[in-house]
Order: structure tokens, then C-alpha cells, then sequence
């Protein structure tokens, strides 16, 4: 590491991603968040536990996916037919009106992106909690940070608010057991993504380099 | 006030670890740029998002195009007793305004006609302000970018509603929704602006004003 002033100690310091200023990060209690002196930007959060609440909140998160994807989340009737609709049963029905691309989009940002990174995440924290780093890890968290952006499970569940208050005008809307599973997953999903802390990974990973 | 680059330093996307800039010998072409990886993480690092500023502009163009598509097409049709009635984005927020449900009308009307709009707006008064090396507020600038990033993906609601509706209203001839070609040039338009948002790197807004000022 070069030390060119002697001011700022590169392996604390950061460069802000947005504005490239080179900064020392304070020392950070329980909490706590630095912020870019120049831009505002969020550098560096810090959170006791962080590692196991959110190995924890990710493992919920898991079975509760599996439990919306298990049963209806809203039913329809009419004419004595009932219609169930769930995040997979959406994505068919895009496939079957013939817009794959729609149903590709769907079953990509609904069910494949939000269940990776589930599993992603639950393997790379896991490994990080037993101090056993194998190379994959920073490829895979990697791709699970660079993908966090395209798993839209709490648009969805907007979504469908709106497509039931749009029905309830025709007809009657239940509410299906897996609904109840699918809220809670977007909470557990919230919490999840203000818990991670990536330097809890990253920072193994440094210290593993010579 | 120091930046990275200033320093000779590359700072990795991913970990953040500060990576050594290699010293480029004048033999080397420099067109052909060599890809430089993190020695924590081993993913590809660069001081700048290479050619930033060309692909945002050509995300936003395709966008642009595509949002006339996404306007003027049906996004999809509601089939009530035989009665085929095609929807566009825009009669689609008008019926539920008649309908009496406004708040709906304003949370759609919100994602998919005024999100878009002002996120390509957004995007390109951000890089004519590069062009034209603007000082004025950086740091607001940069603020704007960051809500523009962070909005964009909402835009999607739209595309959700109508595969829920298409999955749920499925009742032989009595009832039937199907997806217009509308929503798919829409679907594309959001894509377009979320990765041309990820393409943009507001580093050189900052830039623009460090080199000025050395001049
Ligand atoms: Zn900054
Ligand atoms: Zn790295």
C-alpha cells in the first residue's frame, strides 16, 4: 500500500463510488453509517450481528418463498369456476398468451432472481460464520449484489393489490393462505437488505490476501 | 480533497478494496484496454464505467423509441361477454380515475407514465450537464442520480398487474384478459432505463469540475 501524505491510511480508507473522493472512514459504533463528506453518499454502515440476524432473516425468507409458492395467493370465482393465481401460475399465463419475453422478465424477477439470491446469500454467510472460504464465494456474492436490483418480489405484491382492487369491481377476490406467507416474506426481504452488510464478507476475504 | 484516481488508485465496484492504477508504458496501445482485476474479489475494476457516457445515451435513445410503442399500443385486452376492450397505459389510469378508485389511478399513473418520463429526462439533463462540464451543484446532481436509480425498477408494477390479470381472468368465452404488444415495448422501455441508469457513472459529473479547475 503507498502512503503518499502520510494523512490517509489506505486499508481504512474508501474511495466514494459515486464521486470518487478518497476518505478516511471513522471508526463506527453500533448503528452507525459514514457518509461521503462531498456527495452524501452511504459508504459504510456497521451493525453488531449483523452476520447471524441476517443469516437468520435470510433462512426465513427462504421457507416463507417456499410456503407463497406452495398455495394461491388471491382466488377468483365466477360462474363457478375458481381461478388460483400465484407468482408461478402468473408467469405460465404470460408464457401461454404467448409473450415469452414478458414470462421470461417474470420468472426471472419474481421467483428465479428472489430464490438464488436466498440460497446465495444462506450459502456465502454460512461459509463466512465457519471461516470457510472457498473461491466461489466472491464471484457468487459478486453476481448476487450485482443482481440485487432485478428481484422485485415487493413490486409484485403491489401489483397485485392493484390487479385485486381492479377485480373486486367484477367479482369476488379471496385472499389465499399463501398471501399471508407472501407479506411476511417482504418484510423478512426488507430487514434482510438493511441487515447484510457486505463488508461482513468482503473483509474476511481481504484479510485471507496476503 | 483527493480522489482515487488522483491518487493512482482504482477503487474495486464490489468490495471497495483500493487497487494500484498500472503504470501504462507509452508502447502499449491504449486503445486496447487491458482488463484490470481486484486482488480481493477478482472482479474487472476501472476508474471509470468504460464509454459511460455513449452507452447511457444509447440505452436513453432506445428508450426514448420505444416509449412511443409502449404509449400508442394496447397493453392489453379485457374480453367481457365477447366485448373486446383494448387498454393503453394512459386509458388504462382513466378508467380507474372513472371508476372512482383514484388512489390507484395516482400509484399507476405514478409508475408508469411519470417515473419514466422524468427518469429519461433525468438521465439526459445529467449528461448534457457532462457535456457542457456544468459546476453548477454537484452534489445535488449526484443526489438526483441516486433517487433516478433507485425509482426506476417501480416502473415494472404495470407489467405485474397485467400478468396477474392474465393468469386470474382466464374464463373460456366469458372473460378473458391478454397481454398487448404495448406492455412488452413498455417492459423494454423500464429495462432500458434501469440499465442505462447502471451505466452512468456519476464519478464524471465530479470529474468535469476537478479538470476545469487544474486548467
Ligand atoms: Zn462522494
Ligand atoms: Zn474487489
Amino acid at each position: 500500500m503507498r502512503d503518499d501524505n502520510g494523512v490517509l491510511d489506505y486499508r481504512s480508507a474508501r474511495a466514494c463510488h459515486e464521486c470518487d473522493l478518497l476518505q478516511q472512514i471513522p471508526e463506527l459504533k453500533h448503528g452507525d453509517a459514514a457518509h461521503c463528506i462531498r456527495c452524501g453518499a452511504t459508504l459504510k454502515r456497521f451493525h453488531k450481528n449483523s452476520l447471524d440476524t441476517s443469516l437468520a432473516f435470510a433462512i426465513t425468507g427462504l421457507i416463507l418463498f417456499l410456503v407463497a409458492n406452495l398455495f394461491p395467493l388471491v382466488s377468483l370465482e365466477a360462474l363457478g369456476v375458481s381461478q388460483h393465481g400465484n407468482l408461478i401460475s402468473a408467469t405460465w399465463a404470460l408464457f401461454d398468451a404467448r409473450m415469452p419475453f414478458l414470462g421470461v422478465l417474470m420468472l426471472f424477477t419474481t421467483i428465479l432472481f428472489p430464490l438464488f439470491s436466498l440460497l446465495g446469500t444462506i450459502y456465502v454467510l454460512t461459509s463466512i460464520r465457519m471461516s470457510h472460504l472457498p473461491p466461489i464465494i466472491a464471484p457468487l456474492f459478486r453476481f448476487l449484489r450485482s443482481t440485487e436490483a432485478w428481484g422485485m418480489l415487493e413490486i409484485f405484491l403491489l401489483a397485485l393489490i392493484v390487479a385485486s382492487v381492479k377485480l373486486m369491481d367484477i367479482t369476488d377476490v379471496h385472499i389465499g393462505i399463501s398471501l399471508y406467507a407472501f407479506v411476511l416474506l417482504i418484510v423478512t426481504l426488507t430487514i434482510l437488505s438493511l441487515t447484510l452488510n457486505p463488508d461482513d464478507v468482503w473483509d474476511p476475504l481481504k484479510k485471507k490476501e496476503p | 480533497m483527493t480522489t482515487a484516481r488522483e491518487a493512482g488508485l482504482i477503487s474495486c465496484h464490489f468490495c471497495h478494496n483500493l487497487n494500484r492504477m498500472p503504470v501504462i508504458e507509452e508502447t502499449v496501445e491504449h486503445d486496447k484496454e487491458q482488463e484490470m482485476l481486484c486482488y480481493v474479489c477478482n472482479s474487472v475494476i476501472h476508474s471509470r464505467i468504460p464509454s459511460s457516457l455513449n452507452k447511457t445515451w444509447a440505452l436513453v435513445i432506445a428508450a426514448l423509441i420505444l416509449y412511443i410503442p409502449a404509449n400508442t399500443q394496447a397493453i392489453m385486452t379485457v374480453q367481457l361477454w365477447g366485448d373486446g376492450r383494448p387498454d393503453t397505459i394512459m386509458s388504462g389510469v382513466l378508467s380507474l380515475l372513472h371508476g372512482g378508485m383514484w388512489p390507484l389511478a395516482l400509484l399507476i399513473f405514478l409508475a408508469s407514465v411519470f417515473v419514466p418520463v422524468a427518469k429519461l429526462a433525468t438521465l439526459i439533463y445529467l449528461l448534457l450537464s457532462i457535456k457542457f462540464r456544468s459546476h453548477w451543484r454537484p452534489k445535488e446532481r449526484t443526489q438526483l442520480y441516486r433517487i433516478t436509480e433507485f425509482i426506476g425498477r417501480w416502473s415494472m408494477i404495470d407489467i405485474f398487474v397485467i400478468g396477474i390479470l392474465v393468469a386470474l381472468v382466464q374464463f373460456g368465452n366469458t372473460a378473458t384478459v391478454t397481454p398487448g404488444i404495448g406492455a412488452l415495448s413498455f417492459a423494454a422501455v423500464v429495462i432500458c432505463t434501469m440499465v442505462a441508469a447502471h451505466s452512468f457513472d456519476p464519478r464524471l459529473m465530479w470529474d468535469a469540475i476537478e479538470e476545469s479547475a487544474h486548467e
